[in-house]
């Protein structure tokens, strides 16, 4: 054997392209990663594989129709974009809510609250590894809470509920005891994500200290929801400036501190209990009454103007900026996605990090591409 | 019944053989064990339904088509929306799993392309190439009225109008999104087709 | 300065935190709106972030809007997490010289924000850093969808008539 000189390893720099079609990756979504070894250098997000152009339709569609895009535009958590553009709607109308569309508003955002973190917690679950049981037991969950919407709407997923001045039409009469059975199975449901995943050994050793923001980085990028709140800065929309009735009821806005993922993780899940609790205070509130205003004009016109009107949807802030120039349709509609700004960041959480953990921060700022791309 | 065989010794006392014995074919190794010989052969019955009953002839291109349409593995290809519909019909409330449907990520080892949500232009090459990828006998099931003709957003000139623009599809689920019931029904209609054109090759 | 009666707003501040700035303020239906000039609208951005006063530290949002003969207006809705204001600042660009200076020195988050007005309404955005498309397909990038005068998609042929594929495909 001849004795080999010692040789300088030379290294390169590798190009790996991640998606657009990719088992982890929540979509149509598109990163090429450059690393070394195994230690991501850089990140480079490329999207736009659902820019399906609902800011340009919605400009052709009537006040009342503009529901059904909005819901298509965030489907996982359909109730609480549509609550966004009503809101926008009866602003620049001079519609006024009555109370109880305002209670079973506040309940179903809430249960779309929920129903969004647990599609979280099952995605972010085989993410992280623990392929399968997650995954199925959110889907328990969300078959039960999707059917008692379905039985108010007619629709599992795009609801087109939410209509300017109130709601479609009234809930069932036996609203209330469907809405107690869902959230008796939701708690047993988040005990159990709870149980599965938080004292979890390989999971926290998985997601402690992986995907770190500080909270002045998380402020400059616009992030916003649960993945801004666990950096430690309190944002949350329906503490700062309530809608609907958020003030009126008891709860806690929950925040982290290291502005990791197993933060990003429990914030949600705490978050759920928060929901569950707001729940329960708004159905003792509920009573009967009128759902729509008594001088609902047949013709919606709006006023010229423009508002720009936030509300928590389940990944963040979720704006609409809307204006107006008289007439039965908007001028302008910009929708302000929370999942964009959040996806900003990717790049600074997720350098120098393994490869698997680059995965794992991806996952755990819980984007959903058409609200990226609208 | 044949007796004893030919070459027999004629002196030698014949003794019926208690089973019949078969000629000894020249060439054959001469210990060679007497073989059991066959059942009383009526002609125009098959011969293996005799020796062993319980054998079901078939066709081979149906039992395979049997076996391709019982195990059906479709790539997980959803873009949007209809992707939540086709992961609730994958879960155990529809269960899809009891048709031998299970999703698989990869395209070169799956048999259907279940094209869920809107298609743009930007995806639209990426669509073709994973339909390249998929190797033949392949089908396409376009879900949901966005991967069949664009859906709401048909008016956008960023979206592709239809899947079956790039690609052939055979089966359309109308809906925005399907119910899971209506995917199963268009599945079950998938197998339907692969047993109606189970004769033709080249698939 | 003002035509409108602008109490109870925090017009007070942000008029002192934009002071040598021209600067119009209006009441909008929910919070206060004001119009700056093209050419120092950065600037009164950085001026709005850096006054302990207001301390705008979060971009809420940036846009922009299509009148068609007046030009196209920038606007940016900014948030103090300290202070709990709201604010929206719009600037307004000439049709023929749609430019303007680039809003990721201030935040960083304005950053794709600029790319996507940027591809939807050909607005420039002197300074950025990485002006590539954001959302449109990389070919694609000579047509304004936003604006007025881009139209909507006609309908294409029916199904079965006209399909991409030859039948070999099949």
């Amino acid at each position: 054997m001849v004795a080999s000189p010692q040789h300088e390893f030379e290294t390169q720099d590798l190009l790996i392209n991640v998606g657009p079609q990719h088992p982890s990756t929540h979509g149509v979504f598109r990163m090429v990663l450059t690393i070394d070894g195994e230690v991501v250098k850089d990140v480079v997000p490329y999207i736009g594989y659902l820019h399906r152009g609902a800011e340009k339709l919605c400009e052709t569609m009537d006040f009342r129709q503009g529901s059904g895009f909005m819901d298509r535009t965030e489907y996982l958590a359909a109730h609480n974009a549509e609550l966004s553009y009503v809101m926008a709607v009866e602003a620049l109308a001079g519609l006024e809510v009555p109370e109880r569309a305002q209670w079973i508003r506040m309940i179903l955002c809430e249960l779309n609250r929920l129903s969004s973190h647990f599609m979280f917690l099952g995605a972010f679950g085989i993410d992280v590894g623990v392929f399968g049981t997650p995954f199925i037991y959110a889907w328990r969950e969300r078959e039960a809470i999707i059917d008692l919407f379905e039985e108010i709407s007619g629709d599992r997923m795009m609801y087109a509920y939410f209509r300017p001045g109130g709601l479609a039409w009234d809930v069932p009469l036996n609203f209330k005891e469907r809405v107690r059975e869902v959230l008796k199975s939701t708690r047993q449901g988040i005990k159990d994500f709870d149980e599965l995943l938080t004292q979890n050994e390989i999971f926290r050793a998985r997601t402690e200290g992986v995907g770190t923001i500080s909270a002045e980085d998380a402020i400059d990028w616009g992030m916003s929801g649960p993945s801004i709140r666990a950096s430690g800065v309190p944002l949350d929309v329906r503490r700062e400036e309530p809608y609907l009735k958020y003030a009126d009821v008891d709860w806690d806005v929950i925040t982290g501190e290291n502005g990791d993922v197993f933060d990003r993780y429990y914030c949600r899940l705490l978050e759920m209990r928060e929901s569950v609790k707001i729940i329960e205070q708004c159905l003792e509130r509920l009573e009967s009454g009128i759902i729509v205003p008594d001088k609902m004009p047949r013709m919606l016109r709006a006023a010229p103007g423009e508002v720009y009107i936030r509300t928590e949807a389940p990944r963040g802030e979720y704006g609409i900026y809307m204006v107006s120039k008289g007439g039965n349709r908007p001028y302008r509609l910009k929708v302000r996605s929370a999942c964009l700004s959040n996806l900003q960041a990717l790049r600074q959480m997720s350098v120098d990090q393994y490869v698997a953990d680059a995965i794992l921060v991806l996952g755990s700022i819980d984007i959903v591409l058409s609200e990226v791309d609208r | 019944m044949t007796t004893a065989a030919p070459e027999a010794p004629s002196t030698a006392p014949v003794t019926e053989p208690a089973f019949p014995v078969l000629p000894v074919i020249p060439g054959e190794h001469p210990r060679e064990a007497p073989r059991l010989a066959p059942l009383e052969v009526i002609p125009g019955k098959a011969l293996y339904k005799q020796i062993l009953p319980g054998i079901v002839q078939a066709p081979l291109d149906l039992l395979l088509a049997a076996g391709r349409k019982s195990s059906l593995w479709p790539m997980t290809f959803g873009l949007a929306c209809c992707a939540i519909e086709m992961i609730a019909t994958y879960m155990s409330h529809y269960d899809l799993d009891r048709f031998g449907i299970v999703p698989w990520p990869s395209p070169r080892q799956s048999d259907v392309m279940i094209v869920a949500g809107t298609v743009t232009k930007k995806m639209a090459p990426a669509v073709k190439l994973l339909y390249d990828q998929m190797p033949n006998p392949k089908w396409v099931i376009s879900m949901g009225a966005c991967a069949t003709n664009g859906g709401p957003y048909t008016r956008y000139d960023r979206v592709l109008q239809g899947v079956d623009k790039i690609i052939p599809v055979d089966v359309y689920v109308p809906g925005c999104p399907p119910r899971p019931e209506a995917l199963l029904d268009s599945l079950l209609a998938l197998q339907e087709l692969v047993m109606e054109e189970r004769g033709s090759t080249g698939r | 300065m003002t035509t409108q009666d602008l109490t109870g707003t925090i017009w007070s501040d942000v008029d002192r935190a934009l002071s040598g700035v021209t600067v119009r303020a209006e009441r909008g239906l929910l919070d206060l709106i004001v119009y700056i000039p093209r050419d120092e609208v950065v600037r009164a951005l950085r001026a709005l972030k850096r006054d302990a006063g207001v301390s705008f530290d979060y971009l809420r949002s940036l846009t922009a809007v299509d009148n068609e003969d007046e030009g196209i207006d920038i606007v940016y809705h900014l948030y103090s997490t300290a202070k709990k204001y709201n604010l929206t600042v719009k600037t307004t660009l000439p049709n023929d010289d749609l430019t303007v200076d680039t809003a990721t020195a201030v935040w960083r988050g304005a950053n794709w924000l600029e790319r996507e007005t940027a591809e939807m309404f050909g607005v420039r955005f002197r300074g950025h850093p990485d002006p590539r498309t954001l959302l449109m397909p990389e070919d694609m990038d000579d047509t304004f969808p936003l604006r007025k005068s881009h139209p909507l998609a006609e309908i294409e042929v029916l199904q079965g008539e006209g399909m991409g594929y030859t039948e070999e495909d099949r």
